[in-house]
C-alpha cells in the first residue's frame, strides 16, 4: 500500500540501511540522502540549462530584443565566467552553492538569494495556510461521512472527487466571479492582509482537501474496525466522541507522510494562484524567470524547492517515528 | 508520494467500502457513459458537432447559450459546444500521450529496479528520489525552458513529471508479485528469469497498470491545461480545453459560458476516469 | 530587449482620452479627464495604480528602454521637451531651443530653478552627463541609444545652455528627446552605478521613488519642492496626491475585478469588453491613448518565398478580412487603420483602397503566380510546395483579443488556399523564430514619437541584424527609393518638405503590399470616478498623475 509503504522515505532508502541500526545512524543516512538529492538536483539543472538554445550573455544584456554590441557581449561573458570550459563553470557553481551563493539574476541584477529570500515568505505563508485549511476541510468531511452508511459515503466521496478534479485556474475564476465580482465580499487580488489571503488559500486548499479526504477515509475506516474503538463504544462513549478521541490520530498518520508531497503540489499550484491573485511569491518569480530565460533565478527556485522537499522528507520521517512508535523500532 | 500514489491509495479506500455484490454501481455506469461519450467525440466528432468548430462568424461573437448554440459562442463567433467536442480529441490525446510517456518510463525504471539487482534498485531509487524533488509543474516548466513551449513539449513535460510516481508504484507491485507463491513455484521449477518475467509477472501486473493509467489521465489533462493557461501549451486554432478556458477567463466579466463549459469538461473527464479506474481496481481485486 | 517593442507586455487595449464624460471624442492627441467646474482639487491621498504590463527589471529607462519602464518613469523623471495635444513640441526642462542653419548644432536653454530630488542642480552639465550615460555601451541602452544615433556630443556653453553637436541633421531630434527613455536623471544618481540606480533613479519629477518591493509594488511619494511641470500642465507647484502605490496585477480579469472592488483606483490595459462597458456607462472613466509611432500591423516577409513575389503578398492582403473581427473583438473601441503610422502621428498617411477584401482577386493573383493547384486540405501547392505561412505570435505582445483576431486572419486566409500556421511563443522563442527568419508574417509593435519610426522599420539598413540578432525591418523591405525618401526626410529642416517625403514613403510602403495595418497600438486606462485630473502625456501616451486628485 503506497500510502504507508511507498510514501515514507523508507521505501527508497538505500538498501544497505535496511538491516536496521541505531537512531544516530538512521539520521545520518537521512541527512546523507538529502545532501545527495541536493547535489543531484543542482547537477541535473546545471546541465539541463546548458541545453537551452540561445546565448546566456544575451539574456544578461536584456534578452534577444536588445541591440547589445559585440564588446558588451564579450565583457559579459568574461564577467560571468561564460568563457570558461563547462567543467570549470560547473565546479565554480558547486563551490558557490556550498557557500549559499546562488548567483545574480540576469534580468534584475540582484543576488538570487536576496530575491528569493524576499519571495519565499509569501509563498510559504500561502502554502502553510492552504495545507492547514485543506487538513481541516478533509478531516471535517471524512469524519462526517465515513462509516455512516451508503448515502453519507456516496455524498462524501462525490464531494472529494469533485474537489480533487478542480483545476486551480478554473476554481480561482469561479471564486472571484462569485465572491468578489458577484457578492463583493472578498477582494479579488491579494492585499497583504489576512482577508486578501482567503480566496487564494481556498483555491489551493479545496482540491488538496479532496485528495487528503480520500486518504483519510481509508485510515479512519481501518481505525474504526480496531478493537479499542469497539470497546470504547461498548463503554458507552458517543460515536462522535470516539471519532475525535480515538480515530483522529490514525487518520492523521497518512496525512503526515503526505505533507511533503502536498507541499510540492502546493508550490506547483502557487505558480498559477500567485499570477491570478497578483501575489508576490516564488511561483510568479519562477514564471517570470522562465519567460525571461533568467537562468540563475530558475536554478535558484528549483534548488530552493528541492531543499524544502528534502527537509520535509527528513522531518516527516522523524515525525512519523514520533507519532507511531512501532516505526521507531522497525528497520529502515 | 505522488498524485498517482495518492490516487492508487484512494482506490483501496473506495474498495474497502465496496458492497459485496457484483453489480456495478450507478456512479460507475454514469462514468462509463461519459467516457463512452468522450470516445465518440474523439473518434467521430462529426456525429456530435452541430457546427464547424473552426468556422468564424465575428457577427455572432459572444452569444449566450441558446437553442442554436447550446454552450453559446466564443470571441470569434465559433460554436462553443462544437469546439468543446472538437477539443476532446486534443485534450484526451495530450492526457493519454502524457500518461503513456510517464507509464513507459515508469515501467522501465520499475522493472529495472525490481529485477536488476540491488545496485540497480539502489540507483533507480535515488533517481526517483531526485525526480521527486521537482514537483509537477516545476519539472514541466524546466522542460519548457529547455525545449521551448508548445503542445508537444507540454505533453512530454507532463509525462516526465509523472514518471517517478509510476516507477515507484510499479516497483512495489512487481516486488509483491515476485514473492507470490506461483512465481516462487516457477523459480523452483527452474524457469529462467526473463521467462518468469514474461510469462508470469508482467501479465499479472498488466491490469493494475491499466488501472493506474486510467487514474493518471485525468490529472495529466489538468496539468496540461494549466500549462495552456500559462500560455505554454496548445496552438490555435486547435480547440483544447485548457486553452479555451484560458481564453474564456479573459472575458469572464461578460461571457461566463466561455469559462464554465470547458472547465466543466475538464472536471467531468477527471471525475469519470477516476471513477472508472476505481471500478476497474475493484474488479481487479476480485479477480486476483 | 528592444524597448520600444515593449517586451513583456501583457494585455493591453485601446486608444485615447476620457471619452466617458464627453462621449467618444477622437482627437489626434490626448485628452484629459476634465473635472467638473464646481470641483476644487483636494490635496492628499494615495492613488493606487495597477499595471498589467510586466514589472520592469530596472526602473532607469535609460537601461534597455521599454514601455513598462516608461509607464512608471513618467511619474518621477522629466524630459527636456514635451508634446501638447496637437503634437507640437512644448517646453519642459528646456525653456527654448535653437538649431543652427546647417542643422548640426542645437542649443537648448534650460530652466535655472530646478533641482533633482537629491539636491543636485539641474544644468547643462547634467544634460551632458545623461547623454553620455545613454551613449555609453555599459548602460545597455537600446531605445535611447538609437534615438541619439546622430548626436555626437553635448557641450556645456554655460550652466543654462547645452549645445548638442550632431553628425548629420536630425529632423526627429526634438521628438526623440521628448520620450521618457531620454529623460534627465541626477548625475549624482547615475554615478552610483547601474545596480543602485536601477532600484531608485533620481529625477526632477512630481514624485520620488520611495521603495520597490519586487513583484509587489513601487512606492512613490510626492516631491514637495516640485517646480517644473510641462507647459501644458493644469496647475503649478507640488502634486495634489501625497503618494502613488504602483502595483503589478498581470491577470487582466483580476485587475478589472480589483478596480470594481475598489482595491485600486486606476488600471492600465483593460480588456476590450470592460473598456467598452466603461465607455458606455462612464463608470469607471475610460482614457483612450493610442501610442505614437507605428500602427499595429501584420508584416509580410518579402525576403523569402512565397512572399518575395508581390502578387502573393497582394493576394494575401486581398484574402484576409479583419474588419468584422476588429469590430466584434474590440467592441467598437479600436478603429481600423490603413496606415503604417499611428493615428497619433500627424504625418500618418492612409490608403483604404489598397485593403479591400476581394477573394476572387486573391484567387486570380495566386493562380497567376503559379499557385494554381490545391491539395486535399484546400491549401494551394506549387511544384510540390504547400503555401504555408508561418506566423509566430508573441503572447507577451499580443493580447488575447489580438490573438483571436489572428485566428480569424488564419480562417479567412484559408479560403484563398493559404495555410497559416500560428505558433504562440514566449518572448525569447518569438525573437528566436524571427532571427532565424522562420516566419512569413509577423506582428511587432514599435513605439516612438514621430514618423522617423518609418526609417527604423522600413529602411534597408534595418535588415542587417545587430550582434544580438535583432533587426527591425521585419518585412525585409529593400527598396532604394524608399531608403532615399526616408533618409532625406530625417535630415530636412523644412516641415512641408518633410511631410511630403514621409507621405511618398508611406505610399510606396503600402503600395508594395508589405504590410496589413490593423489598428493603432492599443493603450488605455480605466480610472475610478473618484479620481480627477488624470491624463495621458501626449508623448508616448503614458499616464501622468501630477494634476490628479482624489475626491472624498
Amino acid at each position: 500500500m503506497p500510502v504507508d509503504g511507498g510514501s515514507s522515505p523508507s521505501s527508497t532508502g538505500p538498501p544497505a540501511a535496511r538491516g536496521g541500526g541505531p537512531a544516530v545512524r538512521h539520521v545520518a543516512l537521512l541527512v546523507g540522502g538529502a545532501v545527495f538529492v541536493m547535489w543531484a538536483v543542482a547537477t541535473l539543472t546545471f546541465f539541463a540549462i546548458r541545453l537551452i538554445p540561445g546565448d546566456p550573455a544575451q539574456a544578461i544584456l536584456g534578452g534577444p530584443g536588445s541591440q547589445a554590441s559585440q564588446e558588451a557581449l564579450d565583457q559579459v561573458r568574461l564577467d560571468y565566467g561564460l568563457d570558461q570550459p563547462l567543467l570549470a563553470q560547473y565546479l565554480a557553481m558547486l563551490g558557490r552553492l556550498v557557500t549559499g551563493d546562488l548567483g545574480t539574476s540576469y534580468a534584475l541584477k540582484v543576488p538570487v538569494a536576496e530575491l528569493l529570500g524576499a519571495q519565499v515568505g509569501g509563498t510559504m505563508l500561502l502554502a502553510v495556510c492552504s495545507l492547514a485549511l485543506a487538513w481541516v476541510l478533509a478531516l471535517a468531511l471524512s469524519l462526517w461521512s465515513t462509516g455512516r452508511g451508503r448515502i453519507a459515503t456516496a455524498v462524501g466521496q462525490g464531494i472529494e472527487l469533485f474537489a480533487a478534479a478542480l483545476p486551480h485556474f478554473f476554481l480561482a475564476a469561479v471564486l472571484i466571479a462569485v465572491f468578489s465580482s458577484g457578492l463583493g465580499w472578498l477582494p479579488p487580488v491579494a492585499t497583504g492582509t489576512p482577508v486578501g489571503l482567503i480566496l487564494p488559500v481556498a483555491t489551493l486548499a479545496v482540491p488538496l482537501a479532496g485528495f487528503l479526504a480520500q486518504v483519510m477515509r481509508e485510515s479512519l475506516l481501518d481505525a474504526m474496525r480496531q478493537p479499542f474503538v469497539v470497546s470504547a463504544r461498548a463503554r458507552g462513549e458517543s460515536a462522535l466522541g470516539v471519532r475525535f478521541r480515538h480515530t483522529l490520530r490514525h487518520a492523521a498518520l497518512p496525512g503526515i507522510s503526505l505533507s511533503g508531497w502536498a507541499l510540492g503540489w502546493l508550490l506547483s499550484g502557487a505558480v498559477v494562484v500567485e499570477t491570478i491573485f497578483a501575489m508576490p511569491g516564488l511561483g510568479r518569480t519562477l514564471l517570470q524567470a522562465v519567460t525571461l530565460r533568467d537562468i540563475p533565478v530558475v536554478t535558484g527556485v528549483v534548488l530552493l524547492v528541492a531543499l524544502v522537499y528534502v527537509v520535509m522528507t527528513v522531518v516527516t520521517d522523524l515525525a512519523m517515528r514520533v507519532a507511531d512508535p512501532r516505526l521507531a523500532g522497525e528497520a529502515r | 508520494m505522488s498524485d498517482l500514489e495518492l490516487q492508487q491509495a484512494t482506490v483501496d479506500a473506495a474498495a474497502a467500502e465496496a458492497r459485496p455484490t457484483g453489480r456495478p454501481r450507478v456512479g460507475t455506469i454514469i462514468a462509463g457513459a461519459f467516457v463512452a461519450f468522450l470516445l465518440v467525440a474523439t473518434c467521430f466528432p462529426w456525429l456530435l458537432e452541430t457546427y464547424d468548430p473552426n468556422a468564424i462568424a465575428p457577427a455572432d461573437a459572444f452569444q449566450p447559450p441558446s437553442a442554436a448554440h447550446w454552450f453559446g459562442t466564443d470571441e470569434s463567433g465559433r460554436d462553443l459546444y462544437s469546439r468543446v467536442i472538437a477539443g476532446t480529441a486534443t485534450s484526451l490525446a495530450i492526457g493519454v500521450a502524457a500518461t503513456a510517456i510517464g507509464l513507459a518510463l515508469g515501467l522501465v525504471l520499475g522493472v529495472a529496479a525490481s529485477f536488476g539487482g540491488r545496485a540497480v534498485d539502489f540507483g533507480v531509487g535515488r533517481l526517483v528520489e531526485v525526480l521527486f524533488a521537482f514537483p509537477g509543474l516545476l519539472l514541466a516548466l524546466l522542460v519548457i525552458v529547455v525545449a521551448g513551449p508548445g503542445p508537444v513539449t507540454a505533453t512530454i513535460a507532463v509525462g516526465l513529471s509523472t514518471a517517478p510516481g509510476y516507477a515507484r508504484i510499479i516497483r512495489g507491485q512487481l516486488i509483491s508479485i515476485r514473492s507470490a507463491p506461483y512465481v516462487e513455484a516457477a523459480t523452483v521449477l527452474g524457469r529462467t528469469r526473463p521467462r518468469i518475467l514474461g510469462a508470469h509477472i508482467l501479465p499479472n501486473a498488466l491490469l493494475p497498470l491499466v488501472v493506474l493509467a486510467t487514474l493518471g489521465i485525468g490529472q495529466a489533462i489538468v496539468w496540461a491545461a494549466a500549462l495552456s493557461y500559462l500560455g505554454l501549451g496548445a496552438e490555435p486554432p486547435a480547440a483544447e480545453w485548457g486553452a479555451m478556458l484560458s481564453a474564456g477567463r479573459t472575458y469572464l466579466a461578460t461571457a461566463w459560458w466561455m469559462t464554465v463549459f470547458p472547465g466543466l469538461m475538464i472536471v467531468g473527464t477527471t471525475i469519470a476516469t477516476t471513477v472508472l479506474g476505481r471500478a476497474l481496481a475493484r474488479r481487479e481485486r476480485g479477480v486476483r | 530587449m528592444h524597448a520600444a517593442l515593449h517586451p513583456l507586455r501583457r494585455p493591453r487595449t485601446f486608444g485615447l482620452a476620457v471619452a466617458a464624460l464627453v462621449g467618444a471624442v477622437a482627437l489626434a492627441g490626448c485628452q484629459a479627464a476634465e473635472p467638473d467646474a464646481s470641483d476644487e482639487p483636494v490635496a492628499g491621498g494615495t492613488l493606487r495604480y495597477a499595471s498589467g504590463d510586466a514589472e520592469p527589471t530596472c526602473l532607469d529607462p535609460h537601461v534597455g528602454g521599454n514601455y513598462p519602464q516608461a509607464l512608471v518613469a513618467t511619474q518621477f523623471l522629466e524630459s527636456l521637451v514635451s508634446l501638447d495635444e496637437s503634437g507640437e513640441i512644448i517646453p519642459w526642462l528646456a525653456e527654448s531651443w535653437q538649431a543652427s542653419d546647417d542643422g548640426l548644432t542645437w542649443e537648448f536653454t534650460l530652466r535655472d530653478d530646478v533641482e533633482f530630488t537629491d539636491g543636485t542642480p539641474f544644468d547643462a552639465e547634467a544634460v551632458k552627463a545623461n547623454v553620455e550615460h545613454l551613449k555609453d555601451p555599459a548602460t545597455q541602452s537600446s531605445t535611447g541609444y538609437l534615438a541619439l544615433g546622430k548626436v555626437d556630443r553635448v557641450e556645456v556653453v554655460s550652466p543654462e545652455v547645452a549645445r548638442f553637436v550632431l553628425t548629420a541633421p536630425d529632423s526627429a531630434l526634438l521628438e526623440s528627446l521628448s520620450q521618457p527613455w531620454l529623460a534627465i536623471e541626477s548625475p549624482a544618481g547615475l554615478a552610483r552605478g547601474m545596480d543602485e540606480n536601477c532600484q531608485a533613479p533620481i529625477g526632477t519629477g512630481p514624485f520620488v521613488v520611495d521603495g520597490w518591493e519586487k513583484q509587489e509594488r513601487i512606492s512613490l511619494v510626492r516631491n514637495d519642492d516640485y517646480v517644473s511641470p510641462p507647459a501644458d500642465a493644469r496647475h503649478e507647484g507640488a502634486a495634489y496626491l501625497e503618494a502613488i502605490d504602483w502595483r503589478f496585477i498581470p491577470d487582466a480579469a483580476s485587475r478589472y475585478a480589483a478596480l470594481q472592488a475598489g482595491q485600486v483606483d486606476v488600471i492600465d490595459n483593460p480588456q476590450p469588453d470592460t473598456a467598452a462597458a466603461a465607455e458606455k456607462s462612464g463608470d469607471p472613466t475610460w482614457i483612450d491613448a493610442p501610442r505614437p509611432g507605428a500602427s499595429n500591423r501584420i508584416e509580410l516577409n518579402s525576403g523569402q518565398a512565397p512572399f518575395d513575389d508581390e502578387r502573393v503578398r497582394e493576394a494575401f492582403i486581398a484574402a484576409v478580412d479583419v474588419n468584422d473581427g476588429i469590430d466584434s473583438l474590440y467592441f467598437g473601441t479600436a478603429e481600423r487603420s490603413y496606415s503604417p503610422l499611428s493615428s497619433a502621428e500627424a504625418l500618418a498617411y492612409s490608403d483604404p483602397d489598397l485593403f479591400e477584401t476581394d477573394l476572387d482577386r486573391a484567387n486570380a493573383l495566386l493562380d497567376e503566380a503559379g499557385w494554381a493547384e490545391r491539395d486535399d486540405d484546400g491549401t494551394r501547392v506549387k511544384e510540390g510546395e504547400r503555401l504555408v505561412v508561418r506566423f509566430p505570435v508573441s503572447t507577451n505582445q499580443s493580447v488575447p483579443a489580438e490573438q483571436s483576431l489572428f485566428e480569424q486572419v488564419q480562417a479567412t486566409a484559408k479560403e484563398a488556399g493559404f495555410d497559416v500556421q500560428i505558433s504562440l511563443l514566449d518572448l525569447s522563442s518569438w525573437y528566436g523564430a524571427l532571427f532565424a527568419h522562420e516566419y512569413e508574417i509577423v506582428s511587432a509593435p514599435y513605439t516612438k514619437v514621430g514618423p522617423d519610426v518609418l526609417r527604423i522599420l522600413y529602411h534597408s539598413d534595418s535588415i542587417t541584424p545587430a550582434p544580438s540578432g535583432y533587426f527591425a525591418n521585419l518585412a525585409q523591405v529593400n527598396d532604394p527609393e524608399i531608403d532615399a525618401l526616408l533618409t532625406d526626410a530625417a535630415s530636412t529642416s523644412d516641415a512641408a518638405e518633410r511631410a511630403d517625403l514621409y507621405e511618398r514613403a508611406q505610399a510606396l510602403i503600402l503600395g508594395g503590399h508589405y504590410l496589413l495595418p490593423l489598428y493603432d497600438q492599443q493603450n488605455s486606462f480605466l480610472v475610478a470616478n473618484s479620481v480627477h485630473g488624470a491624463r495621458a502625456l501626449p508623448t508616448v501616451s503614458t499616464p501622468t498623475f501630477y494634476d490628479a486628485w482624489i475626491a472624498d
